[in-house]
């Protein structure tokens, strides 16, 4: 049986994890190739809706990632991102879905180690849950 | 209690307090919202918990008291409300919706036995008229099923709820507090324009999700549905959820700001609620 490869979608914001993980990226930090990265340019803008398509649509897990609270580019963005999180997670557990699959990091434009520690982990967490529910009922 | 209402209500139009009363009215048997202009008018004045008052017409998506405030900007109204719609109110009023300066709420408490029908978790108005405020209904059997079970199950027990789902979208307009100019749940980009069922659970995530911060767990949504999908099971622990991590509840007071439009400064989030 070939092993479960998840796709991860990453939203990463343009001014600190974006940056964080060019910085991981260009030291030549080793990280699992199932990370698909979406930039944007505030973790501010992640609309809950976006996650739940990208369940929909397949995602095994979704990785949010923004600055640290207050380092926003933009003063406050990252304070609401931290709010919708929290709801989100909550209402996919009650839907059934695992929360963790769901994961929001502060990664900062220096911290290319962390930005590549954090997705080896999530990988590894997200091959443990193993693949996204909503697309097993696809495939049967 | 109705008799009281009634007279209350008439001292309100008689003195000049308020110029028209907005309440149910029952004709031929049927009961629906009404402008009571004259006192005689009042004797068929009722209140009841199976309907609603106020409600967001389309497809200006403006609630009735917006439309009769912008029709006559000057009058006051003195709307008879229950625990829920006095929520409706201040929720509606906290987000631009309708102004409160020329609104008079002459609040009714609902019943223990009324409550349960509704499942509702707090039967009175802040300030009740009439009526004693009684203990609300917290509990809901499904949560307390679906809690203890796995991730798996509880996604079954969705699966099978939400496919029941026709989009007639009634949970939508009979909700008070859907009243978005361009509603996420009509739009191409969710979820497929002409499916049936809608992709699940996308398609009511929009709803619980929007409504996190809003819901006043008046239960029209619930009440609306024609395949009893049991909706409020999820804005009902939402609601709870809202109230742990950001100690907000809506539709209490309108100066209390709804935690998703403030920074972490103002309504701090508890330690670990991330986790």
């Amino acid at each position: 049986m070939k092993e479960f490869e998840p796709k991860i979608i990453g939203f990463c914001c343009n001014w600190c994890t974006y940056a964080g993980a060019d910085l991981a990226g260009v030291s030549r930090l080793q990280m699992p190739p199932d990370f698909r990265m979406i930039r944007v340019m505030c973790s501010g803008t992640i609309d809950p809706l976006f996650v739940m398509e990208a369940f929909q649509k397949g995602a095994d897990g979704i990785f949010i990632g923004g600055c640290h609270i207050g380092d926003c580019h933009y003063q406050t963005g990252n304070h609401r991102t931290k709010k919708r999180v929290a709801i989100l997670k909550k209402i996919l557990s009650y839907l059934g879905i695992d929360p963790r699959r769901v994961r929001l990091e502060w990664v900062s434009a220096a911290e290319g180690q962390k930005f590549a520690e954090v997705v080896t982990d999530f990988v590894a967490e997200i091959k443990r849950l193993g693949p996204n529910p909503l697309k097993r009922k696809f495939e049967a | 209690m109705i008799e009281k209402l009634k007279k209350l209500a008439k001292e309100y139009l008689v003195s000049g307090k308020v110029e028209v009363i907005f309440g149910l009215r029952e004709k031929d048997n049927h009961l629906a919202p009404h402008i009571f202009t004259k006192v005689e008018e009042l004797d068929s004045l009722v209140v009841s918990p199976q309907y609603p008052l106020f409600y967001t017409c389309r497809p200006s998506k403006k609630n009735i008291i917006r439309l009769i405030e912008e029709k006559y900007p000057d009058i006051k109204i003195g709307v008879i409300v229950k625990g829920c719609e006095e929520r409706a109110l201040i929720e509606l009023a906290k987000r631009n919706q309708i102004e409160m300066k020329n609104i008079e709420i002459l609040g009714v408490a609902c019943s223990r036995e009324e409550a349960v029908e509704c499942k509702c978790p707090r039967p009175y108005p802040n300030h009740p008229l009439l009526g004693e405020k009684v203990e609300g209904v917290f509990e809901d059997k499904n949560i307390e099923g679906l809690l203890n079970k796995g991730w798996s199950e509880r996604l079954a027990f969705w699966q099978s709820q939400l496919s029941k789902c026709i989009k007639c979208y009634g949970c939508r307009n009979a909700c008070p507090l859907c009243f978005c100019q361009d509603c996420a749940m009509e739009q191409e980009l969710w979820s497929k324009i002409g499916e049936i069922p809608p992709e699940i659970p996308m398609f009511h995530f929009i709803r619980f999700y929007h409504l996190a911060d809003r819901c006043i767990e008046c239960g029209e949504c619930e009440k609306a549905c024609p395949m009893d999908i049991p909706l409020l099971t999820i804005s009902k622990q939402v609601r709870k959820d809202v109230k742990e991590l950001f100690n907000y509840e809506s539709g209490l007071d309108v100066k209390q700001e709804s935690p998703l439009l403030t920074t972490l400064d103002e309504m701090p989030m508890k330690e670990g609620a991330n986790e």
